[in-house]
């Protein structure tokens, strides 16, 4: 208890006494885990982003007039066994209308040739949502069967078919491309928070001489490095959250104005913090002892 | 007290230190060790510390046969022989006390213990007045004594010092082995490695020369003779 007691002393002492050196860790780390918060925020936006363009495709099924609420039912309910369908609205002949009228009431001629014509001309609608643009596809394909053939008068899909797969392609790439970058970012962070670490060790070489000349283990030796990578861990942990949240409440207005349904990143961060940040503390502690431990252990041979 | 036994040790570059060393050092002696640059007499203080192995024979420290020691035991091997270099070794960043009481943090010691002996081993160098200084704030002598001082700690009953005049001016040098003088006569076997003449012929002691790694002369009131 006593040892562990001095370890603790004495890494606070190096702390203290090698101020500049522990502020250029502490700094790096904290450079590298913006970096990666920052990526981390871009695939979250992106799929965001992605996630809300893809809400607002759907596909519109528009049935003949003289489809009957059985009929179109029937066709709700085979539509409804998909599993990729994940929300059907049917719209009555009536609310069709309806929607028709309110949205030209403005242009007398439409409304007068509706009028003339004494009757509903619409027939039901019925609006699929599924969960990948490309399932559209297999539901299309589904309704073109000749049972439905005099039921169905068009499908709005054809219209969106070329977004959808242009929509496709750029989350492919957006997403690959992002994965490469946080790859490269995370080894180019890896070395250089290594090579910082095995510089700062390098320095006291002497020091660690000293200290195994004197009689002192090599658990006593590196003990007080093992708790300098917490206390990097923690400052850079603590700096890095700090910013990332201020850097939130900064950006979420602006977020809010462009992706719709009230989408905050703050939000995000504050329902994953302990998966998010838990996993950046775990990789920076492993990062840092690893380091250390290596850099160490040349001069520990005895 | 110290048992070396055909001793051997050969550099992986091939170069060879020491060449079948035989040697025997009883309790409570002062022995020089002389001899020109490259003659072997960093290395035997290399291995009396189990820095270096010996690649033939065995080196015994009071019945301790430390030839291939477990590297887990070489702290407290270093613990019960105090060593002084010509370069102090003293942790910069440390005050005088400091450095001293690292030397007992490290053994586990308890602190009420610490308390007690730093102050007494200043005395008898007489740095109680540096304690609070740092190594940079001291003169050569001030950090040598300090580094003796540490040395001190354990009670030791074997100092070795390599070269502890070595970066001194002739006062100060004449000034430490005064002290190592003093720490022999409580019958601590003081082992001195040193290139200086003076030193060793008013000593009036033990005196082993080196040569091409073997002893080549060893008198019990020698002089230094190269």
């Amino acid at each position: 208890m006593q040892s562990l007691l001095r370890i603790i002393k004495f890494a606070f002492q190096d702390l203290a006494r090698n101020f500049s050196l522990s502020f250029m860790t502490v700094f790096i780390l904290v450079l590298m885990l913006l970096s990666v918060n920052t990526l981390w925020s871009l695939d979250v936006l992106t799929n965001a982003a992605v996630e809300a363009v893809k809400k607002q495709i759907d596909i519109s099924i528009y049935f003949v007039p003289e489809a009957t609420d059985k009929n179109v039912n029937e066709i709700k309910s085979y539509v409804a066994m998909f599993p990729e369908v994940t929300d059907i609205k049917l719209q009555s002949k009536e609310q069709v209308l309806a929607a028709f009228r309110e949205q030209h009431k403005l242009q007398k001629e439409a409304l007068d040739a509706l009028d003339e014509l004494g009757k509903n001309p619409f027939g039901p609608t019925m609006i699929v949502k599924t969960r990948e643009p490309k399932d559209y596809k297999k539901i299309i394909d589904a309704l073109n069967v000749p049972e439905y053939e005099n039921l169905i008068e068009a499908k709005s899909f054809d219209n969106h078919e070329d977004a959808i797969e242009r929509l496709q392609n750029i989350t492919n790439r957006i997403e690959r491309i992002g994965f490469g970058l946080t790859v490269l970012f995370a080894l180019i962070s890896f070395l250089i928070i290594f090579n910082t670490i095995r510089v700062a060790i390098n320095t006291q070489r002497m020091e660690i001489n000293i200290k195994r000349l004197v009689g002192a283990s090599n658990w006593f030796i590196r003990g007080p490095y093992f708790v300098e990578s917490l206390v990097f861990t923690v400052l850079s942990m603590a700096f890095t959250m700090a910013i990332v949240f201020l850097g939130l409440r900064w950006i979420d207005p602006y977020l809010a104005v462009v992706l719709p349904n009230g989408f905050s990143l703050t939000n995000y961060f504050y329902s994953n913090m302990l998966v998010l940040f838990g996993v950046q503390a775990l990789a920076v502690l492993l990062l840092t002892l690893l380091s250390s431990g290596l850099a160490m252990r040349k001069q520990l041979k005895t | 007290m110290i048992k070396i036994t055909g001793v051997t040790k050969i550099y992986p570059t091939g170069t060879p230190a020491l060449r079948h060393l035989n040697l025997h050092i009883g309790a409570g002696e002062f022995v020089s060790i002389v001899g020109q640059s490259g003659t072997g007499k960093t290395t035997l203080v290399k291995m009396l510390i189990a820095e270096e192995r010996p690649n033939k024979g065995t080196i015994e420290i009071g019945g301790w046969d430390i030839s291939n020691i477990d590297p887990n035991d070489v702290p407290y091997l270093r613990r019960q022989i105090g060593v002084v270099f010509q370069d102090f070794k003293l942790l910069p960043k440390r005050t005088v006390y400091e450095n001293i009481a690292f030397a007992l943090e490290v053994a586990g010691e308890q602190r009420h213990r610490i308390h007690q002996v730093v102050p007494q081993v200043l005395e008898i160098v007489n740095l109680a007045h540096k304690a609070d200084s740092y190594p940079f704030q001291l003169s050569g002598g001030e950090q040598q004594r300090t580094a003796i001082a540490r040395s001190l700690v354990h009670r030791p009953k074997i100092i070795v010092a390599d070269e502890p005049t070595g970066n001194l001016d002739s006062i100060n040098a004449a000034e430490i082995v005064d002290i190592l003088k003093k720490i022999n006569e409580f019958g601590t076997t003081i082992i001195l490695v040193t290139h200086n003449r003076e030193i060793v012929n008013h000593l009036r002691r033990r005196v082993i020369t080196l040569h091409g790694g073997e002893i080549v002369n060893d008198e019990n009131e020698g002089k230094y003779k190269l």
